[in-house]
């Protein structure tokens, strides 16, 4: 693993499913964390159902899966600060912009996918 | 310097995606590209599954993995977490035996894992993802 911390490679990891329907999400997580204990430069961006994995409030004991999404306040200690949210997504869906985790910059379109081409490696999950 | 590629994956062994993947490192291959390696992720470790007896008029997912690792020495990368997650294990016999199995011989076996995977972490899909020229997600 040693020439992994000299690349320069910057990844981006695309989420486009709600919470709890499938393991997307937190394997998508999972991948984001693993990156970042490695010191990759890795961003993370929310678009489409994805959106819903960032609003607060969420109980996810009442269906009996695990809740991910309080995993998500370790991206911090990784150093993962790039998170992007689209605003046409959430307006879709009428959603309020109360997210359970600080940072996330929610982006118009345009410059959602300006960012997101910014990338080297792009991972959709 | 010979381009590399690497492939992600995260569709079962039924799934279209699947044989998309396969094709691609055929491809890859017979326009000298190395392919560094296949990372399964997701519903993708399906395909590790040792046990699964698909219908012979139906297209042979593992036979085809199994041939590009001992033709081509493709590494096949098995993420144990998410495989995990979905019944696939190299660890069968530390769980504590039922009565049922009890009442029988006790099972050699202690993987229901193909011996084609490696069976790794996610740090390798960082490996990957950092080695290779290409990357490509399924």
């Amino acid at each position: 693993m040693s020439d992994v911390t000299q690349a320069t490679k910057t990844v981006a990891i695309v989420n486009t499913q709600a919470p709890f329907s499938s393991a997307a999400g937190k394997e998508a997580l999972d991948a984001a964390l693993i990156f970042g204990s490695f010191e990759q430069t890795i961003s993370l961006f929310f678009i489409g159902d994805g959106v819903f994995q960032m609003i607060g409030d969420q109980n996810a004991s009442s269906i009996a899966v695990k809740d991910y999404l309080k995993t998500f306040s370790a991206l911090e200690f990784y150093d993962i600060e790039n998170i992007y949210l689209c605003k046409e997504s959430l307006n879709e869906r009428n959603l309020p912009a109360n997210f359970h985790i600080d940072n996330i910059q929610v982006l118009a379109q345009n410059e959602f996918s300006q960012r997101l081409h910014s990338h080297h490696v792009i991972y959709r999950f | 310097m010979q381009n590399t590629l690497a492939l992600v994956v995260t569709t079962p062994p039924n799934s279209n995606l699947t044989t998309s993947a396969i094709n691609l490192v055929h491809a890859a291959i017979e326009n000298n590209v190395k392919v560094i390696g296949v990372f399964f992720y997701q519903d993708g470790v399906l395909n590790a599954a040792k046990h699964l007896s698909i219908p012979s008029d139906e297209f042979q997912t593992l036979t085809q993995w199994q041939q590009l690792n001992s033709r081509y020495d493709v590494p096949l990368y098995l993420c144990i977490s998410a495989a995990e997650k979905r019944g696939l294990t190299d660890e069968l016999n530390n769980h504590e035996p039922s009565s049922h199995e009890l009442s029988h011989e006790p099972s050699q076996e202690t993987s229901n894992i193909d011996s084609v995977f490696t069976v790794s972490g996610l740090g390798e899909l960082v490996e990957l993802t950092s080695k290779a020229e290409r990357v490509v997600q399924l």
